[in-house]
């Protein structure tokens, strides 16, 4: 017997394992590319000058943020939905003065630009 | 083991999996130098066989399709592109004149002329290709790594930078201010000249952070070094009617099958390939006044709102920049009022007036071109016998042509300007709406 | 709790439903294809071609890049082909198989469908190329403004069942699909469920524009089965939504199996043909459109849900 998450992770498992497998044996009826220009990355046809490999400025910064704000909120309202029917209009307002705070936030975001980049 | 199955010797029957990947739709990266509107012709045909894929990249296509001359500065990437495509590779090299001597960019390729059946000829070619009968073609480029790997460490590492040395010969992105002031990496790529979405020919040199364009630059055009040009010696009505009258039905056909093949490529850059081919069917089988397809395509496009997501308020060029410059379609869409048709009688007598949009940005230049394609349609049917040209100055679908020139050159000198600062996806967007033609820049201010 | 030989025949069930998905998702998306761009549709051809195009695959040489992530880039369509699987495990295809033990589904399914922005953002990575950089870079801005959208029109689902599980929930609709219900849960579920499965309007990291981005430096079987694997997770996508919105394997006449790979195939339908004729949505538009009106139509979603559920309750 398993528990049920130990099933999952043990189909998790087998799928990316015959993903992998698969991925090899592709590899096995062609060789690899072998000289060095079939490797250069794809740009147009010019051979690119560095790596491509950056630390870039995610610009969406602002925005990740307001994601995790809102994801926790969502953590919170699994439970409330269990419960919600036995705590009544209590539950719904509640939530409801919670959510409009929220979104607030998300307005706030939007009129300081947070939610643009480029 | 099927491994085992698939080594086939010489004269035997091909194993089920070779057989089965023979059938598959041929997968085709085509790169085009100048080439003639036969070939090219022939290109946007392709499209339609059902069994053809047209890539985006080299490295899941077999087949390289080569069409037309290049120039000396087009061979080291037209090389580089075919070492990219995967194995098994083949080349076919259409050309107008196929004994023409040239210098051998694919010394292996198969050379065939606008006559041949392509698509016929290309699904040969994938057959003999996964089935054996024919190898592999070499990369043509040598084996050199672009350096040796270079560190102070025994693997490389140490020194500076992020990784330390200079791991594979390339250095890690230089640091560089970004415009909030971070100090951070910038990549520094060159893109071209056979990127799919931008036109044959075009390299931008940009600075990139993230998906961000901080610095764009045109590259020198390579068609500058061209000394001969197909398309200005084809029969293309415009460059006739700089000359001598044309049937005005001859033109403004040409004018609506110009901006259809150009919405086709549009479309597909767009995600939306499925209309792309209906757009290329709807060029292909036009007819004087037959404007239904079109219509109804202009009704898919304006339910979806598949023009405002993709352009509303992106590429916007200050009108006072292109005003009084014969920039035609993307001057009109710039709410310019400005159309050679307008003064010429044969048009008059039509009731000629010129098709113009306001929001002067992607969206607008696409329904722009769309609307004057219908338009052209509409003239077509009603202009009889009428003929126009011969005075040197034509308005031609990409905007004024005369005997000295066009001025899409200066839409190429815009470009910097108006990539600064945008998004990589509006920025092709932006290169797209501007219908540049590099081979044509080229011709035109020679002549 | 699961026994060994449940879990084998869970296992199985999940393949058949993820390559008969797969191969059915292909066909519709090639036949949809051909009948928007008015061309003739051979039905042999499109039936076969999925099986011809797995063979090209097969022999085509896989491609490599200067100095790729090697381990990480074959990650990537593995973790894919895990979210995909396993979060079949707790979508019920027919009473007598409903979830095997995972009491909290939507949760469950949630925090799989996270991951998808990790395998992607590794694909783009690994590669060490600008292209598929830019397109996993510019998929992360997208999921992190799909998932809230998501998540929340699920808790509106669960709020009737008063429970997270899947099962649950399609029982809770034995009266009435959740589909009417609550009208705006199904339209929002489908538009970020193409987020999450990358698909037509929302193909942003692997779009055109970045010559197939995180695609583009992939041949061969690499190309094969990360296709597969992102169409696997579409699969999984719609058999939630035709669980958690049109009443799963509730249904007359039919068998329970029947009638869930009906609403199935039909969500399916209604994601694939969206490819064809709606445009890819500009990124920095669709976060707009995400945070500052799907969110905003899931919570009103979920309040309306709530609502509904206490005027309808003996209290």
């Amino acid at each position: 017997m398993l528990t049920a998450l130990g099933g999952s992770l043990i189909i998790a498992l087998v799928a990316a394992g015959l993903t992998l497998g698969l991925r090899s044996l592709g590899g096995l009826l062609t060789p690899p590319c072998t000289t060095a220009p079939e490797r250069v990355p794809f740009l147009g046809g010019l051979s690119p000058d560095t790596h491509a490999w950056s630390r870039f400025h995610v610009r969406y910064y602002a925005m990740a943020l307001l994601f995790l704000a809102f994801d926790m909120e969502m953590v919170f309202m699994y439970p409330w939905a269990v419960v919600f029917l036995r705590e009544g209009m209590k539950a719904m307002v509640e939530m409801l003065m919670f959510i409009v705070i929220l979104t607030l936030g998300i307005l706030y975001a939007w009129r300081e630009r947070a939610l643009r980049w480029a | 083991m099927a491994g085992a199955r698939l080594e086939v010797g010489v004269g035997q029957r091909p194993g089920i999996l070779k057989r089965l990947a023979a059938m598959a739709p041929v997968r085709v990266f085509a790169i085009s130098g100048s080439e003639s509107a036969e070939i090219e012709t022939l290109l946007q045909d392709l499209e339609l066989e059902q069994e053809i894929v047209l890539t985006d990249s080299p490295s899941s296509a077999n087949v390289l399709l080569a069409m037309g001359e290049f120039p000396d500065s087009m061979h080291e990437p037209a090389r580089r592109i075919h070492d990219q495509l995967t194995r098994p590779r083949r080349t076919l090299w259409l050309r107008q004149n196929v004994s023409a001597p040239s210098e051998a960019i694919f010394p292996k390729a198969i050379r065939e002329d606008a006559h041949c059946d392509l698509a016929l000829l290309l699904r040969k070619i994938h057959r003999d290709l996964l089935t054996g009968v024919e190898p592999s073609e070499a990369p043509i480029l040598p084996d050199e790594e672009p350096a040796l790997w270079r560190g102070v460490g025994p693997y490389g590492q140490g020194g500076t930078g992020m990784t330390g040395g200079v791991p594979y010969g390339r250095p890690m992105p230089e640091t560089a201010p970004d415009r909030d002031g971070l100090a951070l990496d910038q990549l520094s790529v060159r893109v071209g000249p056979f990127f799919r979405p931008f036109p044959s020919g075009l390299t931008l040199a940009l600075k990139l952070q993230g998906d961000v364009i901080q610095e764009a630059a045109v590259a020198e055009n390579p068609f500058d070094a061209q000394k001969s040009n197909p398309y200005f010696e084809s029969g293309d009505p415009f460059i006739r009617a700089l000359s001598e009258p044309v049937p005005v039905v001859e033109m403004e056909m040409a004018r609506a099958r110009h901006h259809l093949h150009w919405l086709c490529n549009a479309l597909q850059v767009h995600g939306l390939g499925a209309l792309g081919l209906r757009t290329r069917a709807i060029a292909r089988s036009l007819r004087p006044g037959v404007v239904a397809p079109i219509a109804q395509l202009r009704r898919i496009l304006r339910y979806s709102r598949s023009v405002s997501l993709v352009g509303a308020g992106v590429g916007v060029i200050q009108p006072d920049k292109i005003r009084d410059r014969g920039l035609g379609p993307v001057a009109r869409a710039a709410g310019l009022r400005e159309d050679l048709r307008m003064t010429d009688p044969a048009y008059q007598e039509l009731g000629f007036e010129p098709v113009v949009h306001a929001e002067n940005d992607v969206r607008s230049r696409l329904w722009q071109r769309l609307d004057e394609a219908m338009q052209s349609v509409m003239l077509a049917a009603r202009s009889g016998n009428a003929t126009s040209g011969g005075g040197g100055r034509v308005e031609g679908p990409r905007g004024v042509i005369t005997l000295d020139g066009n001025s899409l050159s200066l839409l190429l000198g815009l470009l910097p300007d108006l990539l600064h600062g945008l998004e990589w996806g509006d920025a092709v967007a932006t290169v797209v709406s501007l219908d540049l033609d590099l081979r044509d820049v080229r011709s035109q201010r020679v002549s | 709790m699961i026994s060994y030989g449940r879990l084998l025949g869970e296992l199985a069930t999940i393949a058949v439903v993820l390559l008969a998905g797969v191969y059915a998702t292909v066909v519709i998306d090639l036949w949809a294809g051909r009948m928007v761009a008015r061309a003739p549709v051979r039905a042999f051809r499109v039936l076969t071609f999925p099986i011809r195009q797995t063979a090209l695959f097969l022999l085509q040489q896989p491609a490599t890049t200067e100095r790729p992530d090697a381990p990480l880039w074959a990650l990537a369509p593995a973790l894919l082909a895990a979210i995909a699987a396993a979060s079949l495990l707790v979508i019920p295809f027919s009473p007598q198989t409903s979830a095997a033990g995972i009491e909290s589904g939507i949760v469950y399914f949630g925090a799989l469908m996270a991951l998808v922005m990790i395998a992607v953002y590794l694909n783009g990575w690994s590669a060490n190329s600008v292209f598929p950089m830019i397109g996993g870079y510019r998929f992360i801005a997208e999921a992190l403004s799909y998932e809230m959208p998501l998540a929340l029109v699920l808790i509106g689902a669960a709020l009737p069942a008063q429970s997270l599980s899947v099962s649950a929930i399609v029982i809770s609709q034995d009266s009435l699909w959740n589909v009417i219900r609550q009208p705006l849960g199904l339209p929002i579920y489908l538009a970020a469920g193409l987020g999450v499965a990358f698909w037509g309007p929302l193909a942003l990291p692997d779009a055109a524009d970045l010559a197939g981005g995180t695609e583009s430096e992939l041949s061969g079987v690499q190309l094969l089965l990360w296709r597969t694997t992102r169409i696997a997770v579409l699969v999984a996508v719609a058999a939630m939504g035709a669980a958690v919105f049109l009443g799963g394997w509730t249904g007359p006449w039919l068998p329970g199996a029947v009638w869930m790979t009906v609403k199935t195939i039909s969500l399916i339908f209604i994601m694939v043909v969206s490819r064809h004729l709606v445009a890819r949505v500009r990124l920095e538009r669709f976060v707009v459109v995400a945070w500052t009106v799907l969110i905003p139509l899931a919570l009103l979603d979920v309040f309306a849900a709530g609502a509904v559920v206490l005027a309808g309750s003996p209290r």
